[in-house]
């Protein structure tokens, strides 16, 4: 009896203290480049959720779809509308854990963040080299991703070929603070 | 003792850590779900051009494009042996038509076949919002002017006896990803008449629809009904049938139709011939539009 009380204080325990160790970030920014000889296409959005469990290293990062804004008002209208397909496919996620993450360390540190990305309805794995840095106090992660568009099932008119690469780098900065829920 | 009534304590107890634990190990997008603001998320590209054929689409171009607009008819008269080239006939309206804001967006152009000079504006009054929020459709108002530059040696050519004028309630409603379709209640008076025994007023009506055949493809069709049309000559509702296609900063439109017109209350209330394959019925049309950004989105 005294056993499984015990028992029961440290489930409760281990459930309130790992629901404090989360760091979310709400404004995150994702922005992604294609460079062809033709045109230069970019594209970004300021309202990316992630968040980190620290007790876990795991991450996850949300985004709509429809919330990028382009240099062109048409731009956005047609990527949507004929390339992903926002209102079938509204979010692109990531879920992943970071490799020998260590919550404690103040100074900077360069990861590997292994995890699946899901867009357009195609999910794949991905492994990004990723810098995680405290900034008053703060985790701040950010890196460089590159993805190719054949991927996730996106298709380019052969007319426009020429105007859109096929590898579009994505770049993403998010700077965390603490989760309370 | 009661090891049973222990258990029986206990299994409920467990349960409810259960629970607690299970919402604390949520997974991490769950989470992000939760999190993600409602943001309004108004229904983007009910027919993508401003025209669904023939006449306007509840579409307006967002603040700073300018859209570079050609439309064109080509058609045959119906004697079997003519030495034209190509066709007998062309119809072109050049235009150019800009937006002033997200809302608003005006145009200009002239139409070379009918000689007249039309301009517009052009305001989204309610747009239709996705999530059940918000209107369940979106209304456009349009209100047009034109002007004949032909000589009439029957009519008395003042100014005021050469304008017409259009305005249309543009409802529409985009039903999924695919299918969106368009009512068009119009108004149209017009000032230069043929014979003064015609209404100067009409009451007219217009349907319209689009089916998107592919990413950057569709298929459109549009019918307009007058209540009261012109009696001293003999008019058909305009039909049409085309494919609008889309590439980047070019769009084109397809059709075929029995409205030689271009200018609106030209060919919604003057269409002579009805839709068939006959000449000079048969008109294939062409829409080309190019557009322009003066506005830049994002901050260097």
């Amino acid at each position: 009896m005294n056993r499984l009380l015990l028992l029961f204080f440290i489930l409760l325990f281990y459930g309130i203290n790992n629901a404090q160790e989360k760091v979310i970030a709400r404004q995150g920014q994702v922005s992604f480049f294609s460079y062809t000889s033709v045109e230069h296409i970019k594209a970004e959005n300021n309202q990316v959720l992630s968040i980190i469990d620290l007790g876990t290293s795991e991450i996850a990062v949300s985004m709509l779809m429809n919330a990028f804004v382009f240099e062109k008002a048409l731009m956005r209208e047609h990527f949507n509308e004929s390339y992903v397909e926002s209102d079938i496919y509204p979010k692109a996620t990531f879920e992943g854990t970071i490799a020998d993450f260590d919550p404690n360390l103040s100074d900077g540190q360069t990861k590997i963040v292994k995890g699946v990305f899901a867009m357009h309805g195609v999910t794949k794995k991905l492994e990004i080299k990723t810098k995680i840095e405290k900034q008053q106090g703060n985790y701040v992660v950010s890196g460089t991703f590159e993805a190719l568009v054949k991927d996730y099932e996106i298709k380019i008119p052969p007319l426009l070929a020429g105007n859109i690469a096929e590898r579009i780098s994505v770049n993403f900065r998010f700077e965390y603070e603490p989760y309370e829920n | 003792m009661s090891l049973m009534k222990t258990k029986r304590i206990l299994l409920p107890v467990f349960m409810i850590i259960g629970c607690i634990q299970f919402s604390y190990t949520q997974d991490l997008l769950g989470i992000l779900d939760n999190e993600q603001k409602e943001i309004p998320k108004y229904t983007s590209a009910t027919f993508k051009m401003t025209r669904i054929a023939i006449g306007h689409s509840i579409e307006t171009r967002k603040k700073g494009i300018l859209e570079i607009f050609v439309a064109n008819r080509f058609w045959n008269t119906p004697e079997t042996r003519t030495q034209s080239f190509f066709v007998d006939r062309l119809s072109s309206r050049i235009a150019l038509e800009y937006g002033i804001s997200d809302r608003l967006s005006i145009g200009f152009g002239g139409t070379s076949f009918d000689g007249l000079f039309d301009g517009y504006l052009k305001y989204k009054l309610v747009q239709q919002r996705d999530n059940g929020k918000g209107s369940p459709f979106s209304i456009t108002l349009l209100q047009n002017s034109s002007y004949n530059s032909n000589a009439f040696p029957s009519v008395t050519e003042s100014f005021s006896h050469r304008l017409g004028f259009t305005s249309q309630v543009l409802i529409a409603k985009k039903f999924s990803k695919d299918f969106s379709l368009q009512i068009a209640p119009t108004f149209v008076h017009r000032a230069s008449l043929a014979t003064v025994d015609d209404s100067e007023s009409h009451f007219a009506i217009g349907f319209g629809g689009r089916y998107k055949l592919g990413s950057h493809l569709s298929l459109v069709s549009e019918y307009y009904y007058t209540a009261n049309p012109i009696e001293s000559f003999d008019v058909y509702g305009p039909f049409a049938l085309g494919v609008n296609w889309e590439i980047g900063d070019i769009m084109l439109q397809f059709m075929l139709t029995n409205a030689q017109r271009i200018e609106d209350g030209a060919f919604i209330t003057q269409t002579r011939n009805n839709f068939n394959f006959k000449n000079p019925n048969l008109n294939f049309g062409f829409n080309a539009t190019y557009v322009i950004h003066f506005k830049r989105n994002l901050k260097k």
